[in-house]
């Protein structure tokens, strides 16, 4: 049998894409390391590396891609159910803060 | 690495890595001229609904997109296929096609006395092209003067984390030897700025990659009166597992690596004016096909395609190089890959997969044939602005 693998897209990230359909009490391995998945998660899907208190961020690709809306325990399923989108919220202190220090240095 | 490719030198000092011959239709009435005369001859063509009772900042995208086709350096040569009594001005394009130093012919199907005459004449000029472009030998160029542009199309849930993941390691590596990478896609951008202004060579650069940015958010609302986070991630991408805006615009923008720093903004029809990483702010919709063409009106190379479910789309002008970070996918559609990024998802490091991208960029400039272009897709869409 092939063993069941999760990527990392970087290495400060605390989630992993499943590369298969993963069932709860399965080891997938993380580079080289193994994670017991704490429930069911469907193919391309996020797994908690570690847990996520709430309200910390969900780190993917090397940066916050979202705020935890619950606590996400290691192993767990990370996605709409206990995730809140705060992309609108990151662009807009984002860009006004760039827009404050570029009057600034002019 | 290997650190040149074989490519054909332009009048003007461009490189090429095709000697494609490009038919163009000056109007909506020419078409089926134009592509009888690219069915006899094996000539690429651009055929299009436009070029008459044109508004004139609409047939200014039409002409926009006519000539930096016939500019890109893949091209050797320009037959222009006219009516006769159109908009579109066939003697100033040619005068600016000319002026680039490439062999340009213009025929009217009234003035050749009807259609089967105008492909006739069309045929022969074709021909005579042909004849000159198979005899120009290839020389020895540096990688730095490739310039690619970087997409993706036909996700699923390998694009961004293996596919575009390699890009981004080719673009690295590209940008380090000196080479040209553009990226689009803008509708991808919002959900990112914060991502992409902190890449910016400088903090005006950052501030225009803002304020577009900026400007696509309002437009989105004044047109449909909804923000992008309310339609994005669409279903289809939350059942595929991705959660937010961020993370979908972040996969997208995965294509530009981890280094290289964006230069600067270019519009519809500008080449990139050096070196580096250079985004691409075409206004138009999302479909794939748009990107792609501005692309090849920036006077890209080739078009390095990701995709996980397989898109076959190509170029007029460019091979379009097709990649899959899904190893399923390439098993299944072999006719249709160049590459295979899924080995990342099978312990391949990205670098490795990176540098056996751009291996495999080399030798499609060289002259081996792109799937895309064996598959014959040609394709070429005028980038329109949103109608408002």
């Amino acid at each position: 049998m092939c063993e069941l693998r999760a990527l990392l897209a970087d290495p400060g990230d605390n989630v992993a894409v499943v590369q298969q359909k993963v069932t709860a009490g399965d080891r997938v391995w993380v580079n080289g390391t193994a994670v017991t998945a704490a429930e069911d998660i469907p193919l391309g899907h996020k797994m908690a590396l570690k847990e996520i208190p709430v309200n910390a961020m969900v780190v993917k690709y090397g940066v916050p891609i979202g705020r935890a809306s619950a606590v996400i325990r290691q192993g767990e399923h990370a996605h709409t159910h206990n995730m809140e989108d705060i992309t609108g919220q990151l662009c807009r202190e984002y860009a006004a803060a760039f827009r404050k220090k570029a009057g600034e240095e002019r | 690495m290997r650190g040149t490719f074989n490519g054909y030198e332009r009048a003007n000092g461009e490189v090429g890595i095709r000697n494609y011959i490009l038919l163009l239709s000056m109007v909506h009435c020419a078409n089926t001229v134009t592509q009888q005369i690219a069915w006899r001859t094996g000539a690429h063509s651009i055929t299009h609904d436009f070029g008459c009772v044109e508004f004139a900042d609409q047939h200014a995208r039409t002409r926009l997109a006519l000539l930096s086709a016939a500019l890109n350096p893949n091209v050797y040569a320009v037959v222009l296929v006219g009516l006769g009594c159109e908009q579109t001005d066939h003697d100033s394009l040619m005068k600016e096609i000319a002026a680039a130093g490439k062999p340009v012919s213009y025929v009217g199907i009234q003035e050749s006395g009807g259609p089967g005459e105008a492909v006739a004449v069309g045929e022969a000029m074709a021909r005579a092209y042909q004849v000159e472009a198979a005899v120009q030998a290839r020389r020895p160029y540096p990688v730095s003067r490739l310039v690619l542009g970087v997409q993706c199309g036909g996700s699923d849930w390998t694009t961004a984390l293996s596919g575009n993941i390699t890009i981004g390691a080719m673009t690295d590596l590209l940008v380090a030897a000196g080479g040209s990478v553009i990226i689009s896609e803008v509708a991808g951008f919002p959900g990112s700025e914060h991502i992409l202004a902190e890449r910016a060579a400088n903090p005006k650069v950052g501030l225009e990659i803002i304020n577009m940015c900026d400007e696509l958010r309002a437009e989105y609302v004044a047109l449909h009166g909804q923000t992008i986070e309310a339609v994005n991630p669409t279903p289809g991408n939350k059942a595929g597992g991705i959660t937010t805006l961020v993370e979908k615009s972040m996969g997208n923008v995965k294509k530009m690596g981890m280094d290289a720093r964006i230069q600067g903004l270019i519009h519809a029809g500008q080449h990139v004016p050096g070196p580096g990483l250079w985004m691409l702010d075409l206004r138009a919709p999302a479909i794939d096909g748009n990107a792609t063409s501005g692309f090849a009106m920036s006077g890209a190379h080739m078009d390095v395609f990701s995709t996980g479910r397989g898109s076959p789309l190509g170029n007029v002008v460019m091979p379009v190089l097709k990649l899959t970070g899904n190893p399923r996918s390439y098993e299944e559609m072999r006719g249709l890959f160049d590459f295979n990024a899924g080995v990342v998802l099978q312990g391949v490091s990205t670098a490795e997969a990176g540098e056996a991208l751009l291996r495999r960029v080399i030798e499609i400039a060289d002259g081996e044939e792109s799937r895309s272009e064996i598959n014959g897709d040609f394709e070429f869409i005028i980038p329109r602005e949103h109608t408002k």
